[in-house]
């Protein structure tokens, strides 16, 4: 009882924490912006954190999905007159069946091929939107996509499209816990633990799989949806497989498998970028070193570290044991 | 038209089949994967231009010296960052991670060092094209082709008849059983390595006068190559060279007879096709769990 209450209270402060911050960065416009990417890559990534992170299932070409999103939404609302609201959800659920579509074979591939198939599809997905001229405008990209609007008030300004995609990323990591806790939530560690154990205890491994890629595809498609009416603009330059590796990067150096883990991820990673706005050619460099970093010094990304950090804490105040 | 033709695709498949054996090598040496051939490609190619045009090294000497490089380059990733993270305890998909940080790497500081522009290799010989039975050719497309060949041809005489070779084999197929019979199993992981990144810095060195030498240049090349590896039969040595020699022939002669803008996203069709239908590739090599 005592516990909760207290978990309530660190939460409460972080939240007004960032309350504060939100409400400082929120009278600027570039700024908004830049709150607005941090949630649409959270989304993105939180996507990617179901797959990797709780499933073991690698996919290095996520920016196929955010691009399918981002497309599909702007086509839709664009050429078939669809209002953007639910033309990004349309393009979400056709992301989606093309993620349950390369599941299929992928839920049968050992880990390397998996990255070899996912890299693939990756790239044909960006060849494919930069050769088809007539219907993407190929390289130089598509402008002016509508804003979204719901109930007839039109999201034009970054402050009330912030608030916007707050509310739908904070649905989105509530719907995540809720699936992680859940029975599903469960198959995909022990999936993720080990294969044949899982097989053992009569869980279906295969659908599993397959439902991890459709999740995944279809919060990644869904924050690419929601990009594209964001800025605006959508070209495919966006969806190189720098992105994909941005996406992984972001997620490992959060700390995968957790729930803050690619908030904090995509939060540290956009205002780094943002801050490096003028070495914009080294900026791959910058991502290399972030993965490397992670990879040799912080296995657990940032979220190990607070993990440690609050086990030595207890260990220093905590009850002894007696 | 038509000889002409055949001949750009056995120069550019035998290019993909050199990079794809690399890939081969490597996931046969220590069940690991690279992404990072592409971008060594690039280093040797850029490596080659700097000897050749600005120090005016002779050709052969240029060739050679790159390969040197690229040996000790790929030796030192081996040893500094994929031995150490699998000491860390790293799971095999960090390391794909990692050598994509590698590749990420690599295209910055050829960026820092070269600029980001297009640099022209120049011509190797002194005529432009060659007749070869009334055939124009161009004789940087046959040297090309020789070298590619050239390099097939050693590998398979060094990993057959050589004895460091035979332990390479020998440590492939059960390290446990290789050191207890003696051989140096860490060794023979780094010069897979190392054997890996000198390929494909020998062939950089090569396509340079075709393509041109430019930042992205190993990009493609190194997703070709892994999906003729992988058409092949990911880890067979002769498997990624057929792979390397199909995609190159599906490449040119889509460009030529279809349009050159849709070769690109019919090999990747093919290849991801491949996968779902047949993952084991041509040599059934084995990949399911």
């Amino acid at each position: 009882m005592l516990k909760k209450l207290r978990q309530k209270r660190i939460s409460i402060i972080v939240l007004l924490i960032v309350a504060i911050i939100c409400a400082f960065m929120l009278k600027e416009r570039y700024l908004a912006l830049v709150l607005c990417f941090i949630c649409i890559n959270t989304i993105a990534v939180t996507g990617l954190d179901i797959l990797f992170g709780y499933t073991g299932q690698v996919s290095f070409g996520h920016a196929a999905y955010y691009a399918i999103g981002a497309y599909g939404s702007t086509l839709l609302s664009m050429k078939a007159g669809i209002p953007p609201a639910i033309s990004i959800l349309m393009a979400s659920l056709i992301s989606m069946v093309l993620g349950m579509i390369i599941a299929i074979p992928a839920a049968k591939l050992v880990k390397h091929f998996l990255s070899l198939l996912t890299i693939a599809f990756g790239q044909m997905v960006y060849i494919f939107i930069s050769i088809t001229d007539p219907l993407t405008n190929g390289y130089s990209g598509i402008m002016a996509i509508p804003h979204i609007s719901l109930f007839g008030y039109t999201f034009t300004s970054n402050q009330s499209n912030f608030f916007l995609l707050l509310a739908i990323t904070i649905l989105v990591l509530i719907a995540k816990n809720r699936i992680i806790k859940s029975r599903v939530g469960r198959a995909f560690i022990a999936v993720r633990e080990n294969t044949q154990a899982a097989n053992g205890m009569g869980i279906n491994v295969r659908y599993y799989k397959i439902m991890a890629f459709a999740i995944s595809a279809f919060l990644t498609g869904l924050a690419g949806a929601l990009y594209a009416h964001l800025v605006c603009f959508i070209s495919p330059d966006s969806f190189t497989n720098t992105t994909s590796n941005l996406f992984m990067t972001m997620l490992l150096f959060g700390g995968i498998g957790s729930l803050a883990g690619p908030v904090i991820g995509s939060a540290i990673l956009v205002i780094v970028t943002e801050l490096m706005q003028s070495f914009v050619a080294y900026q791959m460099l910058i991502y290399a070193i972030f993965i490397l970093a992670v990879l040799f010094y912080l296995p657990n990304g940032v979220i190990g570290i607070l993990d440690t950090f609050r086990a030595k804490v207890k260990n220093k105040f905590g009850k002894k044991a007696e | 038209m038509i000889v002409q033709l055949i001949i750009g695709a056995l120069m550019i498949g035998s290019v993909y089949g050199i990079v794809g054996l690399g890939y081969g090598m490597i996931y046969k040496a220590s069940g690991l994967m690279t992404l990072a051939q592409g971008d060594m490609l690039m280093i040797g190619s850029f490596l080659g231009i700097t000897f050749y045009k600005y120090l005016k090294f002779p050709f052969i000497v240029s060739l050679l010296l790159t390969m040197f490089i690229m040996f000790c380059l790929g030796e030192f990733i081996e040893r500094a960052m994929v031995t150490t993270l699998l000491k860390k305890g790293a799971e095999p998909v960090y390391i794909i991670l990692c050598t994509i940080s590698v590749s990420m790497i690599l295209q910055n500081s050829a960026m820092f060092i070269w600029g980001r522009n297009y640099l022209q290799f120049p011509s190797l010989f002194k005529t432009a094209t060659v007749k070869i039975l009334g055939y124009d050719i161009v004789p940087e497309n046959l040297l090309c082709l020789g070298v590619g060949i050239l390099c097939m041809v050693a590998m398979h005489f060094f990993m057959t008849k050589s004895k460091f070779g035979t332990s390479m084999r020998a440590a492939a197929q059960d390290e446990t059983a290789a050191s207890a019979l003696g051989i140096n199993v860490p060794a023979t992981k780094g010069a897979a390595w190392g054997i890996a990144s000198m390929l494909a810095g020998g062939v950089g060195v090569v396509v340079g006068p075709i393509f041109g030498v430019y930042m992205s240049m190993g990009a493609m090349i190194g997703q070709k190559g892994f999906a003729g590896a992988v058409v092949g039969g990911y880890g067979n040595m002769y498997g990624a060279i057929a792979g390397g020699m199909f995609f190159g022939f599906v490449e040119t002669f889509i460009s030529a007879y279809v349009s050159s803008s849709y070769k690109d996203l019919i090999s990747f069709s093919v290849l991801i096709i491949v996968m779902i239908f047949m993952p084991t590739g041509l040599f059934k090599e084995q990949v399911m769990e």
